[in-house]
């Protein structure tokens, strides 16, 4: 079946099943920063962003983002890098596949609760699980982010 | 699943149709539709997506709140009529999932889905509400109180859609949804109790309602709150309801807890629900 979305801004068109699932479709085209983790929609490291809300791409229905403006880690971060600034000055990330999806996140959340409080962010960016950091130094990148000027 | 095909109508009238077809079924916010064709759980040749009707989307005020059945959990939670009228709602919406499951699952399709672990059937049903569904064939209303049926299994047949929630307003209702999560905050939680008191002007109970979630086969209603209508409860009367919540509850163990801890609970949530309500 056919589909047509805006991918990162550009017009992209793919035929796919119609259990084909997004992160599926945006991996095979070579955008590898989306990563699929639990697989069940939980972790949060396939994050992106479907019509400037956040979803989890690895249980989402390819087709029902025909006609959508989807955003992944590779594009946010070229339309904003102070998303990358924040995450790397405050070493927001260790392993790294958890990443992309807490930086789509931090995306999302900016635009959501702009100057978000610590307590807002904690509660936002639960569903975006991390096993190495502690979460500390994510709060502070994204923290840092979301009060930037 | 080469043989499974998808489509998008944008009228209620052609997702009726494609629902009248053997094998289709109706995809809200795609949240637990998509696990379930991942995971190969479901047997449908047709997913109807209903993301493009737009007759189905948003909250309406007249006379009572009507939830079209693909508002977002992330729309209940930040519709200002929603807040307003049925706080409890755009409260319990809030705080379902993570940010993600609440930009896409719908009002509707956690009615239909029938799990009974999750936390809007119970608020719906403390709140009273009716499902209102249609086929090719009509439309009909059903109180939620006779909705559910069965682990997973509702009154909404194979091919009919609830096209919308409604809620009875009522000023003077005061409601409360307590939930406890074991694990994370976005977890299903162990057992969820909503609670519902409407209080005349000088301060006696005129209605009382209590609907259990996780402790189930579905979200179950207490009739018995009802004890409550026509005094002003004491902690004795609270109390007691909290035995009866407990006794009507059928849990079972599983991850989540064991079933004597969650009947346990459930005494406990109830009690602070009613008090919630009544402080």
């Amino acid at each position: 079946m056919e589909l047509r979305f805006k991918l990162n801004g550009e017009a992209v068109e793919a035929d796919v099943e119609a259990d084909t699932f997004l992160v599926d479709l945006i991996r095979l085209r070579g955008l590898t920063g989306t990563k699929e983790g639990c697989g069940v929609g939980v972790c949060g490291a396939c994050t992106v962003v479907v019509d400037e809300l956040p979803v989890s791409s690895c249980c989402y229905l390819a087709l029902m983002a025909d006609g959508a403006e989807v955003w992944t880690v590779e594009g946010l971060t070229r339309r904003d890098p102070a998303l990358v600034d924040a995450f790397v000055e405050h070493e927001g990330m260790q392993c790294g596949i958890c990443t992309p999806g807490q930086v789509v996140s931090a995306y999302t959340l900016a635009r959501e609760h702009p100057g978000a409080s610590e307590e807002e962010i904690r509660t936002y960016m639960s569903g975006n699980l991390c096993r190495c950091t502690g979460y500390v130094s994510i709060t502070e990148a994204v923290q840092a982010y979301v009060s930037r000027g | 699943m080469a043989d499974l095909r998808f489509v998008a109508p944008t009228t209620i009238a052609d997702a009726l149709g494609e629902l009248g077809e053997e094998g289709a079924i109706a995809v809200g916010g795609g949240t637990s539709i998509g696990l379930l064709v991942k995971n190969r759980l479901v047997d449908a040749s047709k997913l109807v997506y209903l993301g493009r009707v737009r007759e189905l989307a948003g909250v309406h005020l007249d006379g009572e709140a009507r939830v079209g059945a693909t508002t977002t959990l992330r729309e209940l939670s930040r519709s200002a009529v929603v807040a307003d009228a049925l706080p409890v709602l755009a409260d319990a919406a809030g705080r379902i999932g993570n940010p993600r499951v609440r930009s896409l699952a719908t009002a509707g399709g956690a009615l239909v889905h029938g799990d009974p672990r999750q936390d809007l059937p119970p608020v719906l049903l403390a709140l009273s509400a009716i499902a209102h569904l249609a086929s090719a064939s009509g439309t009909r209303s059903v109180p939620l109180s006779e909705f559910f049926l069965g682990f997973m299994e509702t009154a909404c047949a194979p091919d009919e859609l609830v096209t919308s929630v409604s809620v009875p307003l009522d000023p003077s209702r005061r409601a409360h949804y307590i939930r406890y999560t074991p694990g994370s905050e976005d977890d299903y939680p162990t057992v969820g109790v909503a609670a519902t008191v409407s209080v005349a002007p000088d301060g006696a109970v005129t209605a009382a309602t209590l609907a259990l979630g996780g402790v189930a086969e579905h979200a179950l209603a207490v009739p018995e709150a009802s004890q409550l209508v026509g005094g002003r409860p004491d902690a004795g009367a609270i109390r007691a309801l909290g035995e009866v919540a407990a006794a009507a509850a059928r849990p079972t163990d599983d991850q989540r807890g064991s079933s004597g801890y969650k009947r346990a609970m459930v005494e406990v949530m109830t009690r602070r629900a009613f008090e919630a309500c009544l402080g």
